[in-house]
């Protein structure tokens, strides 16, 4: 987004006094990144489906602005993973985000990653998505926080409420096994 | 030399935005904008605004008028007297009932009847017809055109009720010397009970001397 273009909050602020057009483009920049977020960290179409309608339609209906030092993207996120636990919850699921998972463990066989295979990443978009769902839910979703909704670390932390700290491990976890899922797909 | 390659971790970060897959359905994507459109707030106005426009609307235009009209029957109801005039009350400064001004009104009409009357001629029915004229109101006529007559001689006999009485009291005067002493003794006492206050036994005197 550059200079030039209005930010996130005045579209808000103007989609709240009236200005319909406002709403578009604040959707235009926020509905991919928001649905591959959902889609990622559910594993379902359809439920990321249903609570992408409601976390839009639950902004569209409410008069709250984002508070505090959040922005509208650190709110929108909130608003989906607030919605998506909500669904778990109503439905029975235990909450995968609450599963204590042990990085240092999950790390160690990363050790060895040659960075050449980046080079050689998968492309394949199956191949990427079995290899999102390889990784732990918790790092699963800060990587899908950080490479879809752009977020960076604090603002991950604040929304998950998780020390920045951890934040920062789960993400390098993720994205080193990802990249070793990804290459050695590719070498096979 | 800096490398400017983005760190390993972060080129993983930026392969998945580039290759990831996974769009909103359109028709969600049309769900959404529809329902954001249909939410849009109107704009904020002032009271003074909104006033304006809602008046401009049908239904407050019957509501607001059918307001107004509730309240200027309202005030006509606050204004009107409580003892309402009616038509027994017609301006008469001087009478207080219907039959009484009827009586003023056939009173001129019997007098001119019996002044035309040959004196003698029909001795019988010239002292009735005054009466007659007194409980017998001609039936022949409309009650609309009774009170247009009443309404004519009340206002007559308004302005000039001295000449009105000094009539009736030579009428007295005429009946007496035409010998009907009743006829001349109903109509005093006629002229007694419709003006009480006049002093009727001088003024007939000072007309006898006349």
């Amino acid at each position: 987004m550059s200079a030039s273009e209005p930010s996130d909050e005045s579209l808000l602020a103007r989609y709240r006094s009236g200005d319909g057009p406002a709403f578009e483009i604040l959707y235009a920049r926020h509905r991919q990144g928001l649905y591959r977020f959902l889609l990622g960290l559910s594993g379902k179409s359809e439920l990321a489906e249903e609570v992408y309608q409601d976390t839009w339609l639950s902004l569209i209906r409410s008069t709250s602005q984002p508070q505090g030092r959040a922005n509208f993207r650190t709110w929108l996120y909130q608003i989906a993973r607030n919605r998506l636990i909500d669904h778990w919850r109503k439905h029975g699921i235990r909450n995968p985000l609450h599963d204590s998972y042990d990085e240092q463990v999950h790390a160690l066989s990363d050790d060895s990653a040659d960075p050449e295979q980046l080079l050689s990443l998968s492309r394949d978009t199956q191949r990427l998505e079995t290899a999102l769902h390889t990784l732990p839910a918790d790092q699963r979703e800060v990587f899908l926080l950080r490479a879809h909704g752009d977020l960076d670390l604090p603002q991950i932390a604040t929304l998950t409420e998780t020390p920045l700290e951890t934040v920062k491990s789960r993400l390098r976890y993720a994205q080193q096994k990802l990249r070793r899922l990804l290459a050695e797909e590719v070498l096979t | 030399m800096t490398d400017a390659r983005p760190a390993p971790e972060e080129e993983v970060v930026k392969h998945f935005r580039e290759h990831a897959s996974g769009e909103p359905p359109a028709h969600l994507d049309a769900f959404i904008l529809s329902a954001a459109h249909r939410e849009t707030a109107t704009p904020k106005y002032s009271f003074w605004q909104r006033w304006v426009q809602a008046c401009q609307k049908p239904r407050w235009q019957v509501a607001f008028a059918s307001l107004v009209g509730v309240a200027l029957m309202l005030a006509l109801v606050q204004r009107t007297p409580e003892h309402a005039p009616t038509y027994d009350s017609t301006p008469a400064p001087n009478t207080s009932s219907f039959a009484a001004r009827k009586e003023s009104a056939e009173a001129p009409a019997s007098l001119a009847r019996s002044m035309a009357a040959p004196a003698g001629a029909k001795p019988a029915p010239a002292p009735a017809a005054p009466m007659a004229d007194f409980s017998a109101p001609a039936q022949s006529e409309s009650i609309n055109a009774e009170m247009a007559d009443e309404a004519k001689v009340s206002k007559k006999t308004a302005a000039a009720p001295s000449k009105f009485i000094d009539d009736q009291l030579r009428e007295v005067i005429r009946l007496q010397k035409a010998g009907q002493t009743k006829a001349a003794d109903d109509l005093m006492t006629t002229l007694h009970k419709r003006f009480p206050k006049e002093n009727l036994a001088t003024r007939l005197k000072e007309l006898q001397k006349n």
